[in-house]
């Protein structure tokens, strides 16, 4: 681990979700910094992470609240959604949204996303 | 004789009362007896030869004067006078005996009378002796005429008494009274005439006179005294005397002479004057010489007097003409004959402000003066004009200019002609000049007027023409040239007349006789004839000509105009055609017209109405004292209605409605005929009435056939009411028109008695006669047969008029006219009470029955055995429209006319089936389908029969109540739908809820397998692989893997089919259930299905409710299949058994399955709202009873889906 690796945040309620995401970022040299939910996320603090990625249906905060309260605190941190819930995508605030990703999401898109936005 | 000199008594004093009234001043008559006395007295002094009688008389003289001018009716005064002086005379100095001086007086009386007469008579009223005619009068008539009277009275009377022959004294007498009358009587009318006027002389005139008196006397003086014709030396003075002084002159001077003359002879020194012998031819010659001188006086006075009046006379003639010429409002001049100006009138000379002196200081000739005081314009011609006329002697007329005083120039109308003496030589030449400044302005103004005024001729767009008073055409405006195309000199013939050419021929002669007859007359001319117009066409113009007359009446011009007035004529024309068509209409048509004023006067009456009166004019009905329409209605119309029609008539025109009326109308031939009268006002846009329009026709027929009509009814009144049963009679539309006697007698009501103000009519008389139990029946018959036109039979009871019900056999029969429309109802009432009072009894209760049938609230239907209809309750009959009667008109079984014309197409064959099924087995029938009502609309009804036995147990009669269940089923319907709708939603809904969770279950661990693999592949495509790292996610796929698998068991077994279930159950009950299920969806989809089932099927063990899905699920899905087919939507279920499994089959005759390998999986649908799982879930519900299904195609198009169940081993066994 160094310094120089840029500092993904990954937020899911579901474990295997999310260590298979630690699983990639890592394998795609990207220090991971892993939450299994919202609050402990904010607990933790936004400070050294670069880019953000949330699941959107979680109990407690969900995806969208999380993302709009990072925005009032980093308006220039990237975050990007995932979900499983299809309907979710479907919804009116999900729509015109980039960044949201339905899973099972292609690794290989997201990961090009996330290099995108530290570019 | 008392009586008579009565009368002279009477007449004398009358004549003396007159003769007193007429007296003269007693003044007069003195002075005039006193004159008369000297006069005498003077006489009596010139008797110088004794014997001989007077030489002179003068006293003849004065009375003769007096009596000339006292007026007639006063002379016998002065003849009394007279007399008494006469005879003063007589008695101072002639002493003749009284009756000689009395007789010698009546003659000097008569010659002054008689003198005095003859004078006045000669010379007029008055005698002034101022002429000569008047002298010569007073000399020949007085002087010489008169004395012959007294001259023969008086030498008479000597003679007769002996003093004097009468040859002797004649002579002297006459001599002498003539002397005295020449020398008296102009001296005493001188005296008398010029009593009051004084003589006004001049002093020339005193001198003259004076020089005149002293050579008179000296002339007098020396001729009176010696020779005897020096005695005429007198006559020059004497003459000078009377021709300057006239006639005073010329008596005085004779009555001095005649003094002088006197006196010398008297005393005897004149030579008159003489011895004895000499004496009396002395005497005559000195009366001869006064005689002489007195004649020759007088009548060179009175020549000289006369030319002195002359004279004066030209004086005052010559003054007023003078005064005339300077007043005169013109300018007058006179021209010495070389043209030398010699005069001017005052008023020239004023104009001018110069006089004819004064040209000659100009020092130019006097013609070229007057040039000089002309218009420099009108001088040259002025003056040449004058010279000439000087030269030729012919008149001269000129206008010019002439300055005024002021400088101003004014026209002037200058005039001169010559005066010529006898020779014809010319003398003077005289002229005038009159002011027509004024008049020349106006002649002016009126040409610039005129000149105007023939422009505006020209203008005005009418055609002008003159013509002189003879006709010839004079002038003709622009317009007219124009629009003819003819110029005045084509319109004027060659003998000057008018030439007509422009008018068609065909009107030429009617024109030129209008034409011809005015100019005659001088009557206006008008007449509408064709004119041509340039482009040769004609139009019809309305020619008008007036003449225009000097004040005197005498025609100066024809003025005319052409007015175009061919729209006018051509309309008038069709107007007139259309009038012509309009009249033969009025007269043609079979009606009597009037028109009568808005008070109701007829104007107008057609012909056929005048045939009808045999009137030729309407004006023939006037009768004094009344109005026409009284009239006509007193004269021509039946005195029954007379009274009746005028009033309704004055009531209509009162208030401006119309009236209609019947009434008897008299014909020419004195027959009365009925008409049907009627009139209408015709107004003007504001409402006012303008005319009546009157019709009447004649209905004399018909009303004498309707006549004859009733008398046949009464008639038949009569035989019916003979007739021993109760007849009546009904109005086409039912209403009660005629009850016999005998009916009214039995009701004790006659028509009308029944109405209440709440019933009329049937419904009342029904209500009152009869039964309450009938009326209804009895109602609902008449009304069918009315309705229907079929004969009424009915038995009711009818109330009598005690109160008590009896049986009536009623029956009617319409009557028809020629074209089958019913024209009455006639029926009768046969009482049969008796007969029914038996018979009641067994209906009773059928009737109850029947009622109970009847007022069921359910349509009732019976048939017979055989199932025909043979009853129809009410409702039924009314639900379907027609009468069960109306079905044997097919010639078709009723049952099956019913079933066809009623019951659904779709429903047709099943209720065909159950109905011959019920029929055969006598089972009920039950059975829901559509039946039509009679407007048409299928409604739902539920339909049960049963059959009804006899004791024996076979079936008499089937009874059939069909309950209408529409409501119900569109209610059911609807709530299903909803419901379906319903379920098809939750269904929806939880089946997309169930497939969001799992695929939320699903996705989570295939997710976290997906990423795992890409981080995986990262960590074998690191240099170097990362071996440890991948061999951890290897590990963490399959773990995640394994999780989705779980996922999808435990899901498998959340759904998996009990089987516990199953049981056995027979197959054809789980069909029919089903289909009964979809029965109504599939009639919805209007959807027949047919259902086959092979009997004997075994039992095969299945879960019944799984089966029942797919089963629903299949129908549904063929029935859907077919929602767009056209043609016969049958939907087949076939069930039937094969080697070890039942075969179920249900086929549709939709489009067919287009993928038949792909519907069965899951989510694969053709259906807008299906899900894809329907026929997924059938599979796996039939594949769970261990059996199969598949799709094939049907013939000849659609689908089969085809399932089979296996046969259980204890089935299967069996």
């Amino acid at each position: 681990m160094t310094n120089q690796r840029p500092v993904v945040a990954v937020v899911d309620d579901d474990p295997r979700v999310l260590e298979s995401l630690e699983e990639l970022l890592e394998a795609a040299d990207y220090s991971v910094r892993s939450f299994l939910s919202a609050d402990l996320l904010l607990r933790a603090g936004l400070s050294g992470i670069d880019v953000l990625i949330t699941d959107i249906g979680m109990p407690g905060m969900d995806g969208f609240e999380l993302r709009d309260a990072v925005k009032a605190a980093r308006p220039d941190l990237p975050v990007f959604l995932i979900t499983g819930r299809h309907e979710i995508t479907d919804q009116d605030r999900a729509k015109g949204i980039g960044g949201l990703f339905r899973k099972p999401f292609d690794a290989q898109i997201l990961l090009a996303a996330i290099g995108d936005v530290l570019r | 004789m008392p009586g008579k000199s009565q009368t002279f008594l009477s007449r004398l004093e009358q004549l003396m009362t007159t003769h007193l009234q007429n007296r003269p001043y007693a003044l007069h008559l003195g002075l005039f007896i006193v004159a008369y006395v000297l006069a005498s007295g003077f006489a009596h002094l010139l008797a110088i030869v004794p014997g001989t009688g007077i030489s002179i008389w003068p006293a003849s003289g004065l009375f003769m004067a007096v009596l000339i001018l006292a007026p007639t009716y006063s002379w016998p005064w002065w003849v009394l006078a007279g007399l008494l002086a006469e005879l003063l005379g007589n008695a101072f100095w002639f002493g003749n005996p009284l009756p000689v001086a009395v007789l010698i007086n009546i003659g000097n009386a008569l010659e002054a009378m008689v003198g005095a007469w003859l004078v006045k008579r000669a010379c007029g009223r008055s005698v002034r002796l101022e002429t000569v005619r008047e002298v010569l009068a007073l000399t020949v008539l007085g002087a010489g005429l008169a004395p012959i009277i007294s001259a023969t009275v008086g030498s008479a009377t000597l003679a007769w008494f002996g003093i004097q022959p009468f040859a002797t004294a004649w002579p002297i007498w006459w001599i002498g009274d003539a002397t005295g009358v020449l020398i008296v009587a102009p001296l005493a009318l001188v005296v008398f005439q010029n009593w009051r006027g004084s003589a006004q002389f001049s002093t020339a005139r005193w001198v003259e006179a004076g020089i005149l008196s002293l050579i008179f006397l000296g002339v007098a003086a020396l001729c009176m005294s010696g020779y005897l014709p020096f005695a005429y030396i007198i006559m020059p003075p004497l003459l000078w005397a009377a021709v300057r002084f006239e006639f005073k002159g010329a008596v005085v001077t004779l009555a001095f002479l005649a003094l002088i003359a006197g006196i010398f002879t008297v005393s005897g020194t004149s030579q008159f004057a003489g011895d004895a012998e000499s004496q009396k031819h002395n005497q005559i010659m000195l009366q001869l010489f006064l005689a002489i001188s007195a004649f020759s006086a007088l009548i060179v006075a009175a020549l000289s007097r006369q030319q002195h009046l002359a004279a004066l006379t030209l004086r005052k003639s010559e003054h007023s003409l003078r005064e005339l010429i300077e007043t005169v409002p013109a300018l007058l001049w006179r021209l010495a004959p070389d043209g030398k100006p010699t005069f001017f009138n005052k008023r020239m000379v004023e104009f001018l402000g110069f006089d004819v002196t004064e040209i000659d200081k100009t020092g130019v000739s006097r013609l070229e003066a007057i040039g000089q005081i002309a218009h420099p314009d009108d001088a040259a011609q002025l003056t040449e004009g004058l010279r000439e006329s000087l030269a030729t002697g012919h008149g001269f007329s000129m206008r010019h200019r002439l300055r005024r005083a002021d400088g101003t120039y004014r026209w002037m109308s200058s005039r001169a002609e010559p005066m010529r003496d006898e020779e014809g030589k010319i003398v003077q030449w005289y002229g005038l000049c009159h002011d027509i400044e004024d008049q020349v302005s106006a002649e002016e103004a009126l040409r610039r007027s005129e000149r105007q005024l023939q422009q505006m001729i020209d203008a005005v767009p009418a055609l002008i023409w003159c013509t002189t008073p003879e006709g010839t055409p004079s002038y003709i405006n622009k317009r007219l040239a124009g629009s003819v195309g003819i110029t005045l000199e084509e319109l004027t013939a060659s003998d000057a007349s008018r030439s007509l050419v422009d008018v068609h021929v065909d009107d030429q002669p009617a024109v030129e006789q209008a034409l011809a007859h005015s100019f005659k007359t001088g009557t206006p001319f008008a007449k509408v004839y064709r004119q041509r117009r340039a482009d040769g066409s004609y139009r019809w113009i309305e020619g008008r000509a007036e003449p225009l007359r000097d004040p005197d009446g005498r025609i100066v011009q024809w003025y005319g105009v052409c007015l175009d007035i061919d729209e006018l004529v051509t309309a008038q024309e069709a107007l007139r055609q259309r009038e012509r068509e309009f009249s033969q209409i009025v007269n043609m048509v079979p009606v009597h017209i009037r028109r009568l004023t808005p008070e109701g006067e007829p104007t107008f009456f057609n012909k056929r109405l005048m045939d009808f009166f045999g009137l030729e004019a309407v004006s023939e009905l006037d009768k004094p004292g009344m109005s026409r329409l009284a009239t006509i209605i007193r004269t021509l119309v039946h005195p029954d209605e007379a009274a009746t029609l005028l009033e309704k008539v004055r009531q209509s025109m009162t208030t401006g409605v119309p009236y209609s009326m019947k009434y008897r109308m008299r014909r020419a031939d004195g027959a009365y005929r009925w008409v049907d009268g009627r009139a209408e006002p015709l107004r003007d846009q504001s409402g006012a009435i303008l005319h009546w329009y009157a019709i009447s026709v004649d209905i004399d027929d018909e009303m004498r056939a309707q006549e004859a009509l009733r008398d046949r009814e009464r008639e038949l009144s009569q035989l019916v009411d003979m007739v021993p049963s109760l007849l009546w009679r009904l109005s086409p539309t039912g209403d009660p028109l005629f009850f016999s006697k005998r009916m009214v007698d039995f009701l004790g009501l006659d028509i009308g008695d029944y109405e209440t103000p709440e019933m009329t009519g049937l419904p009342a008389a029904i209500a009152a006669v009869a039964h309450p139990d009938d009326a209804d029946r009895l109602a609902a018959a008449l009304n069918h047969s009315i309705a229907t036109g079929e004969s009424f039979s009915l038995t009711y009871r009818l109330r009598r008029n005690d109160g008590v019900y009896r049986w009536m056999s009623g029956r009617g029969e319409p009557l028809r006219d020629e074209t089958g429309r019913i024209v009455q109802w006639y029926g009768l009432c046969h009482d049969i009470d008796d007969q029914l009072r038996v018979e009641e009894a067994v209906r009773e209760r059928e009737r109850a029955l029947w009622q109970l049938v009847e007022t069921l609230p359910a349509m009732i239907d019976c048939a017979a055995p055989d199932g025909e209809p043979i009853y129809r309750s009410q409702q039924l009959r009314e639900f379907l429209g027609y009468n069960l009667e109306e079905l044997d008109k097919s010639g078709r079984p009723r049952l099956e006319g019913t079933l066809d014309a009623g019951v659904h197409p779709d429903d047709l064959p099943g209720v065909k089936e159950k109905y011959a099924h019920s029929l055969a087995t006598g089972e009920p029938y039950a059975r829901r389908h559509r039946l039509r009502r009679h407007d048409g609309e299928y409604r739902w009804v539920e339909t049960r029969a049963a059959a009804m036995r006899n004791a024996e147990g076979a079936i008499v009669q089937w009874n059939v109540i069909c309950l209408d269940i529409d409501g119900e089923v569109r209610t059911q319907e609807t709530l299903r739908l909803a419901q379906d709708s319903l379920a098809r939603a939750s269904q929806a809904a939880s089946l997309a809820e169930l497939s969001a969770s799992i695929a939320h279950e699903v996705n989570q661990p295939l997710t976290a397998v997906v990423t795992y693999s890409s981080a995986l592949q990262r960590w074998l495509s690191a240099e170097p692989p990362n071996i440890e790292r991948s061999q951890s996610t290897v590990e963490r796929i399959i773990r995640s893997a394994n999780s989705a698998a779980d996922v999808v068991s435990r899901i498998r077994a959340l759904f998996r089919p009990s089987v516990a279930a199953k049981d056995c159950t027979p197959l054809g009950s789980i069909i029919m259930e089903a289909r009964d299920l979809m029965i109504e969806e599939a009639a919805r989809r209007r959807v027949r299905i047919d259902v086959a089932i092979e009997s004997d099927l075994p039992p095969v063990s299945l879960d019944r409710v799984q089966i029942q899905q797919v089963l629903v699920n299949l129908i549904r899905n063929a029935a859907e299949a077919m929602s767009s087919t056209t043609g016969e939507r049958v939907l087949g279920i076939r069930v039937i058994r094969l080697m070890g499994i039942v075969q179920i089959e249900i086929s549709d005759r939709g489009p067919g399955v287009d993928i038949p390998e792909r519907i069965f999986e899951p989510f694969f649908t053709t259906k807008e709202q299906g899900m894809g799982m329907g026929l997924a879930i059938c599979r796996s519900i039939v594949e769970s009873h261990g059996g199969r299904l598949w799709v094939e195609a049907n013939k000849p198009h659609g689908s089969t889906f085809i399932f089979t169940l296996p046969i259980g081993e204890a089935a299967a066994a069996q």
